[in-house]
């Protein structure tokens, strides 16, 4: 019984730390089967952070976390003006983007704080339960005992499944990551597509910021977001680029976590930086299982010819 | 009118124009704005007494970094100093920008934390008439000084409180990384929970970072599950989601480090350990200023007043008044400079 408990209460961690994880691991996903890399992924969720905490004081969390997700959209919108529109490189501008964003909600906080005193904390959603599902041991603690944002994200990724692989437009997307000139000759813009995924892919790291604070911590902290974004990179690289695979992968980096604070909690003699290192070293090993079979976008990271 | 306009315009070198020049000087731009919403403001002052401030973390933080931020305009304030300010994250940065300030001829710069020696000692036989400072640590050059703060008092103090407060037995410490000042103030903690209550279990934890609030929330809840009801945090911007598991958790006590943390969570939280960093700032910056200052390391402790246990709201209701008495015996040996801590089993 102790055992179940502890299990549980481990999952439930888990899922709590992978659901900021998801968010952004989802929105890097669609960016990149639509061929872009998009490293501004830390930038839109610090963004989304922040913007959801100072909202979320004013208006309550429900709008706070709908902030955070416009304000990751803003800082997508740049990403697409200087990567689609202008055809700048993607990598570059991804560094910038998140600079940009870490730098400017310092900035900001730092301007707020020195007016106003720090922020209050925000009340935060609650854990929501649901009739029977919630009550069934272990299963039920760890993955429906969440905030609405994680039921949110439990939705998304069949949304999102669903849009890639059975809509028009989701197939558009995923031939301009393969192979841009086949979706031009079947009449779709390359560019408009990069865009939307872009927006999609800021809106959606705003979100996972906006977790962190209206879902968890409550407060927000100068780069919060503490490397999010990049995981969220290596996550959709472990998770072969299908929703499915990023959500399991979301959900691996995110047990880690946890497993980083129970090991210390429980005093196990691991060295807790050991346990952090584990995602990233199978990371590694997935790439290096996966070389010869392709299945990153063909057009991933290329800068599309002008139309 | 308009389509003979739109032949004669050169549309495809405009393109190039725009997909040339443009991109380059906008991603420029944007580099440079993301830069320079890093670099440090400048105050205003007299020019001549300029003073800077290097910290390892956002001044937002309400612990150790904003005490630095506040020592620094006292030092403004006080000695009309001109100041500036900026966060660095990696030792190439302290590095760096200890070389910045140096080469602009500042008086005094301060690296806020134990980590910056190395740079300190490297960067300052080229600026002989920089006097560089680091919060911590026990690094000695010409013009190189260690401000070394017995946290390990107030620290034992709070165990002591700590243990007094716990109806479980069972404490714990959450750390931002492992800086030997920070283990130091967690044994002491230790050691000071053992006194008073020799059956206590201390669990020591570390995030491996400062900024991670929401993996400071987790662990405090990891820990909590695991029925630890008094959390002492010592991890800046990341404990401050130390302090919202305590909110969220009934009957969960937290002790805060560096500043006065006790209004965070005032339901819950049992005191503070207290560095006065702007009254050791300013003790630096006047002797600087006075150009009386030697390199040494400067200690300061419970009997300097600048380091101190502050007791928080519900002190009072959760420690027996006998055990306060207890802390108020051992702090009036600290005050008397005549204590050490002693050495303690291994933490765990």
């Amino acid at each position: 019984m102790a055992e179940m408990v502890l299990v549980g209460n481990f999952l439930e961690a888990a899922v709590r730390s992978a659901t900021p994880l998801g968010f952004a691991a989802l929105g890097a996903l669609i960016a990149e089967r639509a061929g872009v890399v998009n490293i501004g992924i830390e930038g839109s969720l610090v963004c989304g952070a922040f913007a959801s905490f100072v909202v979320a004081g004013l208006l309550g969390p429900e709008v706070g976390f709908l902030a955070g997700g416009l304000a990751g959209m803003s800082l997508g919108l740049v990403f697409a003006v200087f990567v689609v529109a202008l055809r700048a490189q993607q990598i570059i501008v991804g560094a910038a983007v998140s600079m940009l964003g870490l730098g400017l909600t310092a900035s900001l906080h730092r301007i707020a704080v020195s007016s106003t005193g720090p922020g209050a904390p925000i009340s935060t959603f609650l854990p929501l339960q649901v009739p029977v599902l919630s009550g069934i041991p272990v299963f039920g603690q760890a993955f429906i005992s969440q905030p609405v944002t994680t039921y949110l994200l439990y939705a998304l990724f069949p949304l999102v499944g669903w849009g890639l692989y059975r809509t028009v437009g989701g197939i558009a997307l995923r031939a301009v990551g393969e192979q841009p000139s086949a979706a031009v000759s079947a009449g779709h813009s390359p560019a408009r597509i990069q865009c939307a995924a872009l927006l999609a892919c800021g809106f959606l790291s705003g979100l996972g910021g906006a977790t962190l604070v209206v879902a968890q911590t409550g407060i927000y902290s100068d780069g919060m977001s503490a490397g999010r974004g990049y995981i969220a990179m290596a996550i959709v690289a472990l998770g072969r680029w299908t929703p499915r695979g990023v959500a399991a992968g979301a959900l691996i980096f995110g047990g880690v976590s946890a497993l980083q604070f129970l090991t210390q909690a429980v005093n196990w003699r691991v060295p807790y930086t050991i346990v952090l290192a584990t995602p990233y070293l199978l990371t590694l090993v997935a790439m290096a299982a996966l070389r010869g079979t392709r299945v990153a976008p063909a057009a991933l990271g290329q800068t599309l010819n002008r139309p | 009118m308009f389509p003979v306009l739109y032949k004669t315009l050169p549309v495809n070198n405009l393109y190039e124009i725009l997909t040339g020049k443009i991109v380059r000087l906008s991603t420029l731009l944007i580099v440079f704005i993301g830069v320079a919403s890093c670099w440090p403001g400048e105050g205003s002052g007299v020019a001549g007494f300029r003073v800077a401030l290097l910290t390892p973390g956002p001044i937002s933080d309400q612990s150790w970094n904003a005490s630095a931020f506040t020592g620094l305009m006292r030092i403004r304030d006080s000695l009309t100093a001109q100041t500036s300010h900026i966060q660095v994250k990696t030792p190439a940065d302290f590095e760096e920008n200890f070389r910045q300030y140096g080469a602009s001829g500042y008086s005094l710069v301060i690296g806020h934390g134990f980590e910056f020696q190395d740079a300190a000692a490297r960067v300052a036989s080229s600026y002989p008439t920089t006097v560089f400072v680091t919060t911590g640590g026990e690094t000695v050059r010409p013009n190189v000084a260690a401000l070394s703060f017995a946290f390990d008092e107030p620290s034992f103090l709070a165990g002591m409180a700590a243990a007094a407060a716990s109806k479980t037995g069972i404490i714990a410490c959450v750390g931002g990384t492992e800086l030997p000042p920070v283990k130091a103030s967690f044994a002491a903690f230790v050691a000071g929970a053992q006194l008073m209550r020799p059956d206590v279990r201390v669990i020591v934890t570390y995030l491996g970072n400062w900024d991670d609030t929401g993996a400071g929330k987790e662990q405090a809840l990891a820990l909590i599950q695991r029925r630890v009801d008094v959390i002492f945090q010592n991890a800046d911007a990341a404990g401050l989601g130390v302090f919202q598991a305590a909110r969220e958790r009934e009957g969960v006590l937290v002790i805060g480090s560096n500043t006065n943390q006790n209004t965070l969570a005032p339901a819950s939280t049992i005191g503070s350990v207290v560095v006065d960093v702007p009254h050791a700032f300013l003790l630096v910056a006047k002797e600087v200023h006075a150009k009386t200052f030697t390199a040494r390391v400067i200690r300061l402790g419970t009997r300097d007043n600048v380091v101190r246990w502050e007791p928080g709201p519900v002190f009072g209701q959760r420690v027996a008044r006998a055990q306060q008495q207890r802390i108020d015996s051992v702090q009036t040996v600290m005050r008397s400079g005549s204590f050490t801590t002693p050495p303690s089993p291994s933490p765990r």
